[in-house]
């Protein structure tokens, strides 16, 4: 019997149209009444976060900041979907700063343990993609030189 | 997806219960043969996820567990992974009369998010878990109670303990090897008229959840 990698389970899995949307409205008509409950915030920003669009991605994680620092209760799950939200978003470095500081408070903590993996793995993709680009521009330059060489020599 | 090779069976698996009562515990123990120091163990955010590769009948079957956390802070959140499950492992601490007594309420959780008996979530195979049994001196729910219950909702029953391994294995093998069982039956009909259980098993992957948001979900269409 063998086992995968834990992973960050929310990292992958988002919320239907409708599923946020039932979220969105329960905050908004929060809002407008005055009163924003921490749970609807909060279950708005967990939405946010997990949405493929880069917006929604951008406004969880205000959202979340917004809580962190009002609701010091609240502050586990927050830097947890912080990490989640900057990771989506490919802000390596705040996701792992965020994370850095659940372990801190939490060295156990697995799903933090499994999110900061994913994290590390990110930064590597990026740095081949990094890498790739370099290595394409390099190719494209040398094929240019040569045509132009090409070109003087045909003279 | 042509259904070649010897593909494993997918089965995704869903953990609930009390915050506390060890759900994350059991399915450590489960996976990894490992047992957190007690301080050490944290509760879980949202939801965990862990994919488990084992053998039944002589072939291979994938588990995906869901461990959602018992929080209540949490519930509007976790209901979301539901969908989709075979098999749900309801868990409650013998040495904790209140996790036994809030059962009924994950049940009727489950009956709304998995579905009842017209939407096809009656062939989601359930089993009851009293877990802490290492714990017999604080014991506060007996054995028979905890079967009583399972009987009388018609689950399977296990007592065990994470902490030291007894009964751990024969939740998870129990309750998969009673879906392989059971799927045999239903399945290969059930995927061809596209009836009920559209993800197959997948683990409710990207779109595969279902609408959260509590007891006002159905007038998520109302402009109010
Ligand atoms: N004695 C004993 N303690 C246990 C056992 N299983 C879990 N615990 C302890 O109970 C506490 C809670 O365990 P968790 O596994 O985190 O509980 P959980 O159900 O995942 O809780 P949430 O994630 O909040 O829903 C921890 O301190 C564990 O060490 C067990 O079988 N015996
Ligand atoms: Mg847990």
């Amino acid at each position: 019997m063998t086992t995968d990698l834990p992973y960050a389970a929310d990292a992958e899995v988002s919320l239907s149209f409708d599923e946020l949307e039932v979220l969105r409205i329960q905050y908004a008509k929060e809002v407008e009444s005055g009163h924003v409950t921490v749970q609807t915030k909060f279950n708005y920003s967990w939405g946010l976060v997990k949405s493929p669009v880069r917006e929604h991605q951008v406004e969880g994680v205000k959202l979340l900041q917004d809580l962190y620092r009002a609701e010091p209760s609240r502050r586990r799950e927050c830097l947890y979907y912080l990490a989640l939200g900057h990771y989506k978003m490919g802000n390596f470095d705040e996701a792992r700063k965020f994370n850095g500081l659940l372990l801190e408070k939490e060295p156990a903590n697995m799903q933090a343990q499994s999110l900061s993996t994913l994290i590390d793995r990110g930064v590597t993709r990026e740095g081949y993609i990094g890498m790739a680009l370099v290595g394409g521009v390099a190719a494209i330059s040398t094929l240019l030189v040569a045509g132009l060489v090409r070109r003087a020599a045909r003279k | 997806m042509p259904p070649a090779a010897p593909a494993p069976t997918n089965v995704k698996l869903l953990l609930i219960g009390n915050s506390s009562v060890g759900k994350s515990s059991l399915l450590l123990r489960f996976s990894d043969e490992t047992w957190l120091p007690e301080d050490e163990a944290s509760a879980t955010i949202g939801v965990d996820f862990r994919v488990h590769r084992m053998t039944v009948n002589g072939k291979p079957v994938k588990l995906s567990i869901w461990d959602t956390a018992g929080q209540e802070r949490f519930r509007t959140i976790t209901a979301s992974y539901y969908r989709g499950a075979q098999g749900v492992i309801l868990v409650y601490d013998v040495a904790n009369r209140e996790s036994f007594e809030a059962l009924p309420r994950w049940w009727s959780e489950l009956e709304t998010y998995v579905g009842g008996k017209d939407s096809g979530g009656d062939k989601v195979i359930k089993i009851v878990v009293g877990n802490k049994v290492d714990k017999e001196f604080s014991r506060e729910v007996s054995a028979e109670e905890g079967k009583a219950f399972a009987d009388r909702v018609g689950s399977l029953f296990v007592e065990a303990s994470a902490k030291t391994a007894i009964g751990v294995k024969d939740i998870f093998e129990e309750l998969v090897q009673k879906i392989i069982d059971t799927s045999a039956l239903w399945d290969t009909p059930d995927r061809r008229t596209g009836a009920v259980r559209t993800d197959h098993g997948r683990g409710g992957v990207p779109g595969g959840v279902q609408v959260i948001g509590g007891e006002d979900h159905s007038a998520s269409g109302c402009a109010c």
